[in-house]
């Protein structure tokens, strides 16, 4: 059985359907990409499976347990994890402190769990720091690790390459990847083609909130929908 | 850490100046002393709702005319203690808060911000048709046997429980998850922070400090009634304090109220006139120079904590 099953769902706003009967299904242990050209849905889509949109129609279907129309805290709680296009770390709080804000029990191991994730991404010197003092990058990476802090099953990046210098775009995918081999999920939306498909196994896409197009990366470039999506007739 | 020694030895000997005090100072100024300390207990229990969450609560004296209101009926109508009629006026407080809260906190900021502000002007408007309770327009008189030294110790007592309060909320992670919320509710949501109830838990918390207070200056004063305990200007007050000294920091509140409230005295006895002027040149001042406040200012300056 899938681990995350989307089925039918849609979500419009006034006039424009943004997403429009979408279904996909996510299995355990894999990463997923979801591409499309601008204003396809792709984020719409990642709102309506965390609760911060709630889909008009269709269900979403988490581990086998229904969680469209939760609340957003409800969903993450369950174990979805995300990160936004838009940064959005808390830029008042410390980078050690945007890490710790989740975590509950003792607090010395939550910590040494944080500073060791912001060691991974190269920012322990920086645990004291105000988020918002960081580069667009650092706070890039601050976010990505937050997200780790809560340990989801399920974690949906919004285009984490964005921004990230190459040396550290390399770390960060490759600690996407050690994330799949410990079994979890990852279904990432992304503009640059060649982390889609050097990292996904499987690639959705999206146009104009519909679903066009299922399957590996090469299948997927060689695809003549997507590329009418992309490039025109 | 020796700073940090050197800071609670301070406060100690601050306390024990402050706890003789009643001893050599004349009766104006314990007077003052006790006034000082409701602002500090009004201005630090603001700051634990709006300065940590950013819901900017226009309505907050509403609280400290429930606890006056509670301590008066339950004083002259039921024959309690004061001291016992104050701590259910903080009970009433929370009470209250719950009340208002479970429906006006599920509002964004500003939404929230404006019905805090119906809230204090139904509550007045309540008091003065409940006339059989509340005495109406006539008010409440408390039986007259002075109590000034010991509402002092209870003014301060309270005070430095909700400096307390604050500090423990400030260090803890529950404090950081209110943070959370001012800095971006929606990535808080998404984190699994359950907003709603970490605002209801704050709004709660913040609401006892000035209901207990209020029962305190009401028996203080001898005499209540609707305009003298709802008014606007208590809670423009005590956001300004807070504004002033630097919200969302344990110390800021405190300093905010005791610069101010000296200022007021200060320019009370000498420009009568000139006192409210002055008053709305600071806030538009503070807004525009220093939006932190003072020590908001130190802390991104010299990288203070929150809890200096």
């Amino acid at each position: 059985m899938a681990m995350l099953e989307v089925r039918g769902v849609r979500k419009s706003f006034g006039g424009v359907t943004a997403v429009s009967d979408v279904s996909l299904a996510l299995e355990t242990g894999h990463i997923y990409g979801l591409i499309g050209p601008n204003g396809s849905g792709k984020t719409t889509l990642f709102n309506c499976i965390t609760g911060l949109e709630r889909p008009e129609a269709g269900t979403i279907v988490f581990e086998g347990q229904r969680i469209d129309g939760w609340k957003p805290h409800r969903v993450a709680q369950r174990g979805v994890g995300r990160t936004f296009q838009v940064i959005r770390v808390f830029p008042e709080l410390t980078a050690l402190e945007n890490l710790m804000v989740v975590t509950r029990g003792p607090r010395a191991e939550a910590e040494a769990r944080a500073l060791e994730l912001l060691r991974f991404v190269k920012l322990e010197r920086l645990a004291g720091e105000y988020a918002g003092n960081l580069s667009y990058g650092q706070q890039k990476l601050v976010e990505f690790v937050r997200v780790l802090m809560t340990d989801p099953s399920l974690i949906l990046l919004d285009e984490p390459a964005a921004g990230v210098n190459r040396t550290l775009l390399n770390d960060l995918l490759e600690a996407v990847g050690r994330l799949r081999d410990r079994g979890k999920t990852v279904l990432l939306v992304e503009h640059d083609m060649k982390v889609v498909m050097g990292l996904c196994e499987t690639v959705f896409v999206l146009d104009h909130g519909e679903k066009i197009a299922e399957g590996a990366p090469g299948a997927i470039q060689a695809d003549e929908r997507v590329i009418e999506a992309y490039f025109g007739r | 850490m020796t700073r940090g020694r050197t800071f609670v030895g301070a406060l100690a000997l601050l306390a024990v100046a402050l706890a003789v005090y009643p001893l050599f100072g004349t009766g104006y100024g314990v007077r003052s002393m006790l006034q000082l300390f409701m602002w500090v207990a009004l201005a630090s229990s603001w700051n634990l709702i709006s300065g940590l969450t950013g819901y900017v609560s226009f309505g907050h004296v509403a609280f400290f005319g429930a606890g006056a209101y509670t301590t008066g009926i339950l004083v002259t109508g039921a024959g309690w203690p004061w001291p016992a009629a104050a701590l259910a006026g903080g009970v009433a407080g929370a009470a209250l808060a719950l009340l208002i809260g479970v429906p006006c906190l599920r509002l964004k900021g500003p939404y929230f911000a404006i019905a805090m502000l119906g809230l204090n002007e139904v509550l007045r408007a309540l008091v003065s048709y409940f006339e059989g309770l509340t005495g109406g327009g006539n008010g409440l008189s408390f039986p007259t046997r002075h109590a000034t030294v010991p509402i002092y110790y209870a003014m301060a007592f309270t005070a430095a429980v909700v400096i307390g309060m604050t500090y423990l909320v400030i260090t803890s992670r529950f404090g950081l998850r209110l943070m959370t919320i001012r800095e971006d509710e929606v990535a808080a949501e998404a984190m699994g922070i359950d907003t709603f109830r970490h605002k209801l838990y704050a709004f709660l918390l913040s609401a006892v400090g000035p209901g207990i207070v209020g029962g305190l200056a009401a028996r203080d004063q001898g005499y209540i009634e609707p305009m003298s305990v709802f008014p606007l200007a208590t809670t423009i007050t005590m956001i300004v304090m807070v504004l002033f000294g630097g919200k969302g920091t344990v110390w800021g509140p405190v300093l905010g109220a005791v610069l101010l409230f000296v200022f007021q005295e200060v320019v009370w006895s000498h420009f009568i006139y000139l006192h409210q002027l002055l008053f709305g040149a600071i806030i538009v001042a503070v807004v525009l120079l220093m939006p932190r406040g003072v020590l908001g200012l130190l802390q991104i300056r010299y990288r203070l904590p929150r809890t200096i």
